[in-house]
């Protein structure tokens, strides 16, 4: 679209495992494919030069944060200092980590969304980032299943395969609307914490008309489903 | 205070031109030139077994290589000159394929220090305790580092009996830092000397692990404390375990000694050490870990 209208004009997708910091994980690099998509996709998003840039989260409730604020690293490492700067929400520290990384040094607004906040409620969220600037790019954070295997965290659900097979169908595809009606009760039975901040991306880009998909990463090598993804407006 | 007597800030050692900072943890690993040392007799007494050996030894992680041509325990005379014939060429062999190697020499005749350090050894590791004074005026000359030894002044080769003391920290202390101030005295870099209480030498297993208990004692000396421990007697009496099966208990004091402040491990198992020593690292936040991905995926 064109003419002004305030409009979100790219959204990355990325997950919120702490071993994304670098600092967390010991000398070896840790799933290096995932934290290259990841990177990729932050450069995707900057590269469309946005304004400011929402970082979208969960959160214990629905809030923003200071946009000084970074990962307390010290919360996971206590030998790690914690920096000296407001402690975030996990998701929120690792988007700003990752805007970080990307040299952006530009405006931020760190959103957090509740963990549980109905879909509605995201949505809303998430129809209200467009008005905050001409140019508004978004990067939600958010992790699938945290049962996708008998070795993931929350050992094997079934049903957590298909679920955050659907996720990455919806992102490919730009199905917005599969993404606003994922059932936060199933979501939080197989512990995929992302739910929210996708509907919050839903919201965001699902007028005027549904965005274009790429996904750069979708996985569940530690038993958490990863999901990296670039969406941007269509073409004119 | 002055001379070795009063505490002094931890330093880096330095040998062979190398500096190894007070956090660092060392390996050094035992090559025996010998046909009848205590455990596993004969394994390196082959010159291209030996060779072999230091080729394993490096490949696992050894910082120092210790060579040895005369075992600790009573046996057949080994002449000065025999001694030499055993230790000399080797250590110029190793000097040749490893430039870079820290080498030191188990030995407590000056003429064979002189003769190995010529050939290329960095390190007087004088076991039995200053027994021969003149080892001290070697390592001066050539620059190299100088173990200071608790021998419990038993003449080399001996084995304790019936030994006493009022208090054997304090007489190691005291024996250790005698002779650490003399090599001062005498002109031996400070960044080169070592200390060891020497497990067993002179010492029941009582006497042995109440210095492994108060080791802090002699780390906080500031010098560099060397822990010689590897499948001892001590250990074996400790666990009721033959030579062959010391080497837990052998970790167990490694990683204690560690703790406590030890800097260099003289061991028979060099990866097995390397790995003990770098876990206490991980612990004390000295070493980052490998790979860290438990709960945090």
């Amino acid at each position: 679209m064109s003419g002004g209208v305030p409009a979100v004009v790219c959204a990355a997708v990325c997950p919120s495992p702490p071993l994304l910091a670098p600092e967390l994980t010991g000398h070896g690099d840790v799933l290096p494919g995932l934290r290259a998509a990841c990177a990729a996709a932050v450069a995707r998003l900057l590269a469309a030069d946005p304004d400011v840039v929402v970082v979208a989260g969960a959160g214990s409730a629905t809030a923003t944060w200071d946009p000084d604020g970074r990962l307390d690293l010290s919360a996971y490492a206590p030998a790690l200092s914690a920096g000296g700067k407001p402690g975030l929400p996990l998701a929120l520290g690792l988007g700003a980590m990752l805007l970080d990384a990307a040299g952006y040094a530009g405006p931020r607004v760190l959103q957090a969304v509740g963990e549980q906040a109905p879909a509605a409620e995201c949505l809303g969220l998430g129809a209200s980032l467009r008005g905050l600037a001409p140019r508004v790019g978004l990067l939600a954070m958010g992790d699938g299943s945290a049962r996708r295997s008998t070795a993931a965290p929350g050992h094997l659900d079934p049903r957590a395969g298909p679920f955050d097979a659907s996720v990455e169908r919806a992102l490919r595809d730009g199905d917005m609307a599969a993404l606003a009606s994922l059932e936060p009760g199933l979501a939080r039975d197989l512990l995929a914490t992302g739910r929210a901040a996708w509907q919050v991306l839903a919201g965001a880009m699902s007028a005027p008309r549904a965005p274009i998909g790429q996904v750069l990463y979708a996985d569940a090598p530690l038993g958490v489903g990863y999901l990296v993804a670039v969406l941007g407006p269509p073409e004119r | 205070m002055t001379g070795a007597t009063g505490p002094r800030e931890p330093e880096p050692l330095v040998l062979h031109d190398r500096s190894f900072p007070p956090g660092r943890l060392l390996v050094m690993a035992i090559v025996n030139r010998t046909p009848d040392s205590f455990y596993r007799p004969g394994l390196t007494w082959d010159e291209g077994a030996a060779l072999e050996r230091v080729h394993q030894v490096v490949a696992e992680g050894a910082d120092i290589l210790d060579v040895g041509g005369v075992p600790a325990k009573p046996g057949e005379e080994v002449t000065a000159l025999e001694e030499m014939r055993r230790v000399v060429p080797f250590i110029a062999a190793v000097r040749a394929a490893y430039p870079d190697l820290v080498i030191s020499v188990d030995t407590w005749r000056h003429e064979v220090g002189r003769a190995a350090c010529e050939a290329g050894a960095d390190l007087l590791n004088d076991t039995w305790g200053g027994w021969d004074p003149e080892l001290t005026e070697v390592a001066a000359e050539f620059g190299a580092g100088l173990v200071c030894s608790h021998a419990g002044g038993l003449p080399p080769r001996t084995r304790p009996f019936r030994v006493s003391y009022p208090d054997v920290m304090a007489d190691v202390l005291d024996r250790v830092l005698g002779l650490a101030d003399r090599a001062l005295r005498a002109g031996v870099r400070p960044t080169g000397i070592v200390i060891d209480p020497a497990h067993d030498f002179g010492k029941n297993s009582w006497h042995s692990l109440e210095i492994t208990r108060r080791l802090g004692e002699l780390t906080a000396t500031g010098w560099p404390v060397l822990m010689s421990a590897s499948r001892k007697d001590f250990v074996g009496e400790a666990l009721g375990a033959a030579v062959d099966d010391r080497l837990p208990g052998t970790l167990a004091v490694t990683a204690v000694a560690a703790w406590l402040g030890a800097r260099i491990f003289r061991a028979h198992d060099v990866t097995q050490t390397r790995q003990a020593l770098d876990m206490v690292a991980v612990v004390r936040g000295d070493l980052g870990p490998a790979r860290t991905v438990r709960g945090l995926a």
